[in-house]
């Protein structure tokens, strides 16, 4: 079974080229625009790994933490902002890692290794 | 003069003095709320810059590195250079950021010691292929036994690399590129690292001295369209060296290359 990999991001473009990477390196994927849809999609079909963004429309996007139960799985904030109170907010909320858009795609493909403790896919 | 007339006249003038000490108190808060304003726009803006530009360099990426099919080395080249540029983008949206934030005073220090060595090893390793390509020498010197540095490294080594990045740029293919940290003549502050980064290139005419260091200056539009850039970079240098009560200046003359020199405390010992 490919990891599934739940992208919480409302650029459609932004989504479009996470989809495309992830899935041509072995990854299945689903998406949320907003924080009420992707609590949906973690209870209807659970992911290994959330990459959230911060800025959802009018939502933040940590606000997904106060709205699923644990166990959580692991959840990594990719966010446009890059200054330390961020990463500090986001630490705080409960993501594993926080990392600035955009994030180059071997590192991208060799973190996510990393977040799910498994090997690179092929 | 009646006693009672001047006591009045005093009374009156504390009042329209208290007037306005109110008057500038107000203005002083809708100043500052101006500057917090103008920097969370600036915020604003450079997070919606960021996404469209997330999109452009993933999906060049994804070509470039073969995810779907290889490429032949032209077509790498062209993707590349949309990936560079985006990049390039990227950088100066994070320039404009960071300047924002020093015009609003938001800028803090996180500081720990670490060596000068460290931080020209960085600074060297990043800029390598760039010296590599120009064909510069780059020599580096540390005076013995200098004493570690006491600030925030991420934001020396951002001043090192910008002015290494200026040294290469501005000079011509083949020229001299280097650093030199010493013991600098201590301060009522304390005492000091002195570091210069020098290079034989075009040089600065004196009168542009200052000009430089002020933000979207460039002394000669030919050779800015060259050097790519915000025109910030000298700014928030400075901006960061001072952060840490140290001096940022330059030395050169036209034609006979620069050298930049800036002080950085070292922890006094107790």
């Amino acid at each position: 079974m490919p990891p599934h990999i739940l992208l919480v991001e409302d650029n459609a473009l932004v989504v479009g080229a996470l989809r495309l990477l992830l899935e041509e390196t072995g990854h299945r994927v689903s998406d949320a625009s907003n924080v009420a849809d992707a609590a949906r999609a973690m209870r209807t079909d659970p992911p290994d790994l959330v990459l959230l963004d911060l800025t959802l429309g009018a939502d933040d996007g940590l606000a997904l933490f106060a709205l699923v139960n644990p166990p959580l799985p692991v959840v990594v904030a990719l966010t446009g902002h890059d200054d330390p109170e961020t990463r500090e907010r986001c630490l705080a909320a409960g993501c594993r890692d926080v990392r600035v858009k955009p994030i180059r795609s071997r590192e991208l493909k060799s973190q996510i290794a990393a977040w799910l403790g498994v090997r690179t896919p092929a | 003069m009646t006693r009672a007339y001047v006591d009045d006249l005093s009374v009156e003038r504390l009042a329209a003095l208290q007037e306005q000490n109110l008057e500038l108190s107000r203005l002083v808060a809708e100043l500052r709320n101006e500057a917090a304003l103008r920097t969370q726009f600036l915020s604003n803006i450079s997070h919606d810059l960021r996404t469209p530009l997330t999109a452009i360099i993933t999906h060049g990426e994804i070509l470039r590195d073969g995810i779907l099919g290889e490429l032949t080395g032209r077509q790498r080249e062209s993707v590349s250079g949309i990936i560079g540029g985006g990049r390039q983008l990227l950088d100066m949206i994070g320039e404009i950021l960071t300047y924002a934030r020093g015009a609003a005073n938001q800028l803090t220090l996180s500081r720990s010691d670490f060596t000068v060595e460290a931080v020209l090893e960085q600074v060297c390793t990043l800029n390598e292929s760039l010296v590599a390509k120009k064909g510069h020498a780059l020599s580096v010197t540390v005076e013995p036994e200098i004493p570690p540095l006491y600030g925030d490294r991420e934001k020396i080594v951002h001043v090192l690399g910008n002015l290494l990045g200026n040294a290469i740029d501005f000079t011509a293919p083949g020229g001299k590129v280097w650093i030199r940290a010493s013991r600098g003549a201590p301060t009522e502050r304390g005492h000091v690292v002195l570091i210069e980064v020098g290079d034989s290139g075009i040089g600065i005419a004196p009168e542009h001295h200052e000009l430089v260091f002020r933000e979207f200056a460039q002394v000669d539009a030919t050779a800015s369209r060259q050097h790519h850039g915000t025109g910030l970079g000298l700014a928030i240098a400075r901006k960061f060296v001072e952060l840490h009560d140290g001096r940022l200046w330059v030395e050169s003359t036209l034609g006979g290359g620069s050298r930049f020199y800036f002080t950085i405390p070292v922890r006094s010992a107790s």
